[in-house]
C-alpha cells in the first residue's frame, strides 16, 4: 500500500497529463478550424472572380479577328497599342504620338490595332473604365473610333473620382458625329462583354500595364521615336512576319 | 522569473499585430479589384495565365483571414508558420522576376503590373521589407503566446477547476494544479 502522499502525487501526474492531452486535442481542432477559415477565404476570392467574369460577347464592326482591338488602316507593319481611357500615361502617349502614329497608318505603312482595356476600374467609383471601352467599341461600330478615342482622352477624368456618366460618355459622343445609334448602344451596355473580352486577351498576351505598344508582337518603348524606328525596322526585312 | 519571459508576451503582442496590419492592408488594397490582382501575378509570368488569374483573386482574401486570425491571435503560431511561408514565396517571386530581368510593380501592397517606360523597378527595399515580415513570423513561431490573445484566453478556459473536477470525485475541493496552471500563463 502507497502512502497518501504518493497517492496524491500519482492523481496530480495523472491530471496533468489529460490536462495536456486536453490542450493538445484543442490546438488541433483550434489548427484544423484555422486552415479550414484560410481555404475558405480563398475559394470565395475564386468564386467572386470567376462570377464577374462574363461569357458571350459581340465585337463591334472594324476590329480585327480576334474581336480583341480596333483596327485602323491595313499597313503591311502590325502595332498593337493597349490602352486604358482613365490611365493618365496613356493620355500623355496619346497626346503626344497619336498623330504620328495615326499617319503611319493613313499612309499605308501600319495596320494600327487599339486595345481599349479595363485594367483600371478600380480606380474610378462607377467603372469608367469598362463604360468608357464599351462606348468606344460603340462608337467603332458607327466607323468613329479615332475621333471618339481623342474625345475620351480629352476629357479624360482623374483618377480616384466618379468618371462621366453614360449620359455624358453619349453627349461627348455627340461632339464628334456620333447621334442616335451610338446613344442607343451605350445605354445598352451592348460592348461592355466584349471590353471584358478585349481586357482578357490583353491579359493573356502578357499586358499588364498600360500603355503598351508591341509592334509585330514585340514590345516598343510607348514613344513616337521607338514606334516608328520598330516599323522601319520591320518594314525593311522584307516579308512581314505575322504578329502574334 | 526573468524580465525576458515577462516581456515576451507584449513583445509577441506587437509582432502579432504588426503582421495583422501587414496583412490586412496588403489584403484590403487589392480585395477591390480581383482582376487587377490576378494581373499582378500574371505579371510575374510564373503560372500560366488563368491559374495566374485564380490566385490572384483568392490571395487577398487569404491575406484578409491570416490578418484577422493574427489580429485576435487565434492560432499564433500555425499562423506565423503560413505567414512564413507566404513571405518565402514573395521573396522567391521577387527575386525570380529580377533575376528574369522583368519591369514590373511586385504588386505587393498594389495591383502591381508593368512599371511604365523608363522606370527602373529597385526591387531591393521590397526583398527587405519582406524579409523583415519574414522575421516577424518566425519570431511568432518561436514565442506563439501573446498578451490579449484568443489562444491564451481559450488555455484559461480549459484550466480551469471544472476542467479537472470531471476526472475525480472530491466534488469541488479547490485542485492543486488550478492555481499553478493559471499563474503560468501569460
Amino acid at each position: 500500500m502507497s502512502s497518501r502522499k504518493d497517492q496524491n502525487a500519482a492523481a496530480r501526474l495523472v491530471r496533468e497529463q489529460i490536462a495536456a492531452e486536453k490542450r493538445r486535442k484543442r490546438t488541433l481542432y483550434i489548427s484544423i478550424a484555422a486552415v479550414s477559415a484560410l481555404v475558405i477565404a480563398g475559394l470565395i476570392g475564386w468564386g467572386v472572380y470567376a462570377s464577374s467574369k462574363s461569357g458571350e460577347f459581340t465585337a463591334p464592326r472594324n476590329t480585327n479577328s480576334a474581336g480583341s482591338g480596333v483596327v485602323t488602316g491595313s499597313g503591311p507593319v502590325t502595332v498593337d497599342e493597349y490602352v486604358d481611357f482613365l490611365c493618365p500615361h496613356c493620355k500623355a502617349f496619346h497626346d503626344d504620338y497619336a498623330a504620328q502614329i495615326k499617319q503611319l497608318a493613313d499612309t499605308g505603312k501600319i495596320t494600327l490595332v487599339t486595345h481599349p482595356v479595363a485594367y483600371l476600374d478600380g480606380a474610378s467609383t462607377n467603372q469608367y473604365s469598362t463604360r468608357s471601352s464599351a462606348a468606344a467599341g460603340c462608337a467603332a461600330d458607327e466607323g468613329r473610333f479615332t475621333e471618339y478615342a481623342d474625345a475620351l482622352f480629352a476629357a479624360q477624368p482623374a483618377e480616384g473620382t466618379a468618371g462621366p456618366s453614360d449620359d455624358d460618355l453619349i453627349a461627348l459622343g455627340k461632339t464628334v458625329g456620333l447621334g442616335d445609334p451610338f446613344a442607343q448602344c451605350v445605354k445598352d451596355k451592348k460592348f461592355v462583354n466584349w471590353t471584358d473580352h478585349v481586357t482578357t486577351e490583353a491579359g493573356k498576351a502578357g499586358v499588364s500595364g498600360t500603355p503598351t505598344v508591341l509592334v509585330n508582337g514585340k514590345p516598343v518603348q510607348a514613344t513616337g521615336p521607338a514606334i516608328a524606328a520598330a516599323v522601319a525596322a520591320a518594314s525593311g526585312t522584307g516579308p512581314t512576319p505575322t504578329a502574334s | 522569473m526573468s524580465s525576458w519571459h515577462r516581456a515576451q508576451p507584449w513583445v509577441s503582442l506587437v509582432v502579432r499585430l504588426a503582421l495583422a496590419g501587414v496583412f490586412l492592408t496588403a489584403g484590403l488594397l487589392k480585395v477591390g479589384d480581383l482582376a487587377a490582382s490576378g494581373r499582378a501575378v500574371n505579371a510575374y509570368q510564373i503560372l500560366p495565365y488563368d491559374a495566374a488569374m485564380i490566385f490572384g483573386a483568392a490571395q487577398p482574401f487569404v491575406e484578409i483571414a491570416l490578418g484577422l486570425l493574427l489580429l485576435v491571435g487565434l492560432a499564433t503560431r500555425l499562423a506565423g508558420w503560413i505567414s512564413a511561408v507566404m513571405m518565402v514565396a514573395f521573396i522567391a517571386g521577387i527575386s525570380s522576376a529580377w533575376a528574369r530581368g522583368l519591369n514590373i510593380d511586385c504588386g505587393c501592397f498594389s495591383k502591381g503590373g508593368v512599371l511604365p517606360p523608363g522606370v527602373t523597378p529597385n526591387y531591393v527595399p521590397e526583398l527587405l521589407r519582406d524579409a523583415a515580415f519574414l522575421a516577424m513570423a518566425v519570431f511568432l513561431i518561436i514565442y506563439p503566446l501573446s498578451r490579449f490573445s484568443l489562444d491564451a484566453r481559450l488555455d484559461q478556459l480549459s484550466t480551469t477547476d471544472e476542467a479537472f473536477e470531471e476526472y475525480d470525485d472530491d466534488n469541488g475541493e479547490d485542485e492543486p494544479a488550478a492555481p499553478a496552471a493559471r499563474q503560468r500563463r501569460p
